[in-house]
């Protein structure tokens, strides 16, 4: 009896854990593996849904018009990648100093962590309304600046290809910075205190703490922050489409940006898959050489 | 103690959950046909928003009353996303039985044959005859095999939005003649004090309105010469576009480099531009926020030559789907709104031109009447823009509107901004032609 309980247990032990795997394993080939696959198949087709006729099978053709024969998706991948570049190093550098700001003990302190944290909690729409309103010429801060003679009327930051970028930036940054001060107030908090007393007894400075305690501690931290921002940022669509809608003239088109307006104005469905797969493939390069080149994980 | 249920009944048991949910899940999602003999229909409007949803509200509460067989489950669609929302649904599944189409989405819809053709159904209504002929014939002229993929409800017609308290400050009247118009630009402009003389569209939808002050201007009357090339850069149309260029920023705000509909509004409504183009329908806007003693609508002014060119507006109608199993019921419906009362409350509230002829006289809506009385006269020439092209949308939207911004923003000429926008329409002319042979 008790050796065919054994028996009947290993038969059925294989079983259970594909069994409890295969919810989460089917939710990733639903919702994972067929949209990329789908996007891989539509890049290597024709497929203009408003030219049924010319649907059909394409070969590369959509990955040598857009490497060949389209400046404006290397004008969007140039924009692109400045516009992760800047914001994230923005975002980092400032959310690590409200971070450190918010980490030291003083009266409100509670009050402030709400305050910097706030603007997170806010959807990307909801963000972009705020700065359409605050930077229309119209209704917003120039128009009250120009009531009271501080500056002429009719200041437009969307619409100056010479302020575009800086007001595009700052509208993001006071939606990112939160990020990144939440992640690495949380990470400050455990730093063992002992440490920065040792080093105070060796007689280190406030900025010898900083660079030889805080920020190796911090250093996955960054690491991983930075890479989630990164992609976050590269794949921003909700504030820049309705911030700017890629303008004046594309100087906002990131390339998802161009993605939307070739797969849903122009309705090219077939290169505007191509498109995608090529970020897909950036992306996934960028995110494999920063986890190694940083050492993500390793021991400091 | 739990029960321990053997892995054969286990399976069963799994299987029969799993149809009993499927027939349970087809229950709920299949044809709306009740018992008690009530036909569902959906209806999506394409231009759903709170300006024009409480008027289907309307015409719906009184189709319902009178076919109380019928009931319409409305569901509005935001202008910008109305093609989006069709194609999704062309490719997978979901279309609804009835809704809002115009002809600017009327190709590609009828391309992939998404739309039931409603020829015999007019012929065989209460709308048969009553019509207006010059709509029919816009709404066939947009696809190759001449046939009717809408029943239409309106059609609209450019015009110049104008603020009358601020002519009659200073002392103007409004301008009959393009040097006129310029003119009254410059007298009503005030920097200074936040007011301009006009606004230009930059922004999203911008080469539709362009199109119509080049072609107003140089009175050229085809988009398309006998040879199939695009007339749009022909160097009178050029010419125009210059004097419109020349506008911006001195006496337009800088801002209009990225003017959509919306901000070209909450500026003219923000009473800081003294005139404003774009069509009938948003009457009801200025109207509500300015008042009706304060606004008024000016039409295209003829060109040098005395000939006045106005361009072709989409049809606004309503289609319905081949892929419904209700069509009966959608067509009562889209005859229904066309019919002569709610197609004279459909114009009247949203302030366009009826396509039910048996309308009339809209009263009070002088806006109307002069639109209608310009298109009705002789002497006006109707610019039929290339709808049927299916090319058409991504040629002047995708591709020219940021062109036309780095024309204002004097990053790229005149001339070579309508160059290249002539060069695309002829190609794609060329391909329309050898594809249909029409």
């Amino acid at each position: 009896m008790a050796v065919g309980e054994v028996g009947t247990r290993r038969r059925r032990q294989p079983r259970t854990p594909y069994l409890l795997i295969a919810p989460a394993a089917l939710a990733m080939l639903a919702f994972l593996v067929y949209p990329v696959g789908s996007v891989v198949y539509y890049s290597l087709q024709h497929y203009n849904v408003a030219k049924p006729w010319e649907d059909g099978f394409a070969g590369l053709d959509n990955f040598r018009r857009m490497l060949f024969e389209d400046p404006l998706f290397w004008q969007s991948l140039g924009f692109t990648v400045r516009w992760v570049v800047v914001e994230v190093s923005l975002q980092l550098v400032l959310g690590l100093a409200l971070a450190l700001i918010v980490n030291e003990t003083f009266v409100g302190r509670a009050v402030a962590r709400a305050l910097v944290f706030s603007p997170w909690a806010v959807s990307g729409v909801l963000t972009t309304g705020i700065w359409v309103l605050l930077y229309n010429p119209t209704t917003g801060l120039s128009r009250y600046l120009a009531d009271l003679g501080l500056m002429e009327y009719g200041a437009a930051p969307l619409a100056n290809p010479d302020t575009v970028f800086a007001a595009a930036v700052l509208a993001e940054l006071w939606r990112g910075v939160p990020f990144f001060a939440i992640l690495l107030l949380a990470d400050l908090q455990s730093i063992p205190r002992d440490l920065y007393e040792a080093a105070s007894v060796d007689g280190a400075s406030r900025l010898r703490r900083f660079v030889h305690v805080t920020l190796p501690h911090l250093k996955d931290a960054i690491i991983l922050s930075t890479l989630l921002r990164a992609v976050w940022e590269f794949n921003n669509v909700d504030l820049l489409y309705t911030l700017t809608g890629g303008g004046p003239a594309h100087q906002t088109t990131t390339l998802p940006l161009y993605v939307a307006s070739t797969a849903v104005q122009s309705q090219d469905f077939g290169y505007g898959s191509a498109l995608t797969t090529a970020g897909f493939l950036i992306l996934t390069f960028f995110s494999v050489a920063y986890l190694r080149l940083s050492k993500f994980g390793a021991r400091t | 103690m739990a029960t321990r249920l053997a892995p054969r009944r286990w399976f069963r048991t799994v299987a029969a959950l799993a149809m009993a949910s499927c027939l349970a899940l087809a229950g709920c999602g299949g044809d709306s046909d009740s018992e008690d003999g009530i036909t569902t229909i959906t209806f999506w409007d394409d231009n759903g928003g709170p300006a024009r949803t409480p008027v289907w509200e309307h015409i719906i509460a009184e189709f319902e009353r009178e076919n109380p067989t019928i009931r319409v489950e409305y569901v509005g669609v935001p202008i910008a996303q109305a093609q989006q929302k069709y194609d999704t649904a062309i490719a997978g599944g979901g279309l609804p039985d009835v809704g809002g189409v115009s002809t600017a989405m009327l190709a590609n819809l009828a391309a992939r044959q998404a739309l039931e053709p409603v020829d015999e159904r007019i012929a065989n209504s209460s709308l048969d005859g009553v019509l207006s002929e010059q709509v029919l014939e816009s709404v066939r002229a947009t696809v190759p095999d001449d046939k009717l993929y809408l029943v239409p409800l309106s059609t609209n017609m450019g015009v110049f939005w104008y603020r009358t308290d601020w002519f009659a400050s200073a002392g103007i009247e409004p301008p009959t003649s393009w040097d006129e118009f310029f003119t009254s630009i410059e007298r009503l402009t005030e920097a200074g004090q936040n007011r301009y003389g006009y606004t230009i569209r930059g922004g999203a939808g911008s080469i539709a309105q362009l199109l119509e002050v080049l072609y107003g201007q140089s009175g050229i009357e085809e988009v398309f010469d006998d040879d199939g090339d695009a007339t749009v850069n022909d160097p009178r149309n050029v010419e125009a576009l210059e004097r419109i260029t020349a506008l911006y920023g001195k006496f337009t705000p800088e801002a209009d480099v990225t003017n959509d509909y919306v901000k070209m509004v909450a500026q003219f409504d923000g009473g800081n531009i003294g005139i404003m183009q774009h069509n009938l329908g948003s009457y009801t806007d200025h109207a509500e926020t300015l008042g009706a003693d304060k606004v008024a609508a000016m039409t295209v002014p003829p060109a040098e030559d005395g000939n006045r060119t106005v361009t072709s507006h989409p049809v606004t109608g309503l289609g319905v789907f081949a892929e419904g199993d209700k069509k009966d019921a959608a067509f009562a419906f889209a005859e229904f709104a066309a019919g002569k009362e709610m197609n004279r409350y459909w114009s009247e509230q949203t302030g366009v031109l009826p396509a039910n002829t048996d309308v009339g006289d809209l009263g009070e809506l002088t806006h109307i009447a002069e639109a209608t009385r310009v298109l009705n006269d002789p002497g006006t020439e109707l610019v039929q823009l290339p709808y049927y092209l299916p090319e058409f949308n991504a040629i002047t939207k995708t591709e020219a509107e940021p062109k036309f911004q780095q024309v204002l923003l004097g990053e790229l000429s005149e001339k070579d901004f309508l160059d290249e926008m002539a060069g695309k329409l002829t190609d794609a002319q060329a391909a329309y032609t050898e594809r249909t042979g029409s």
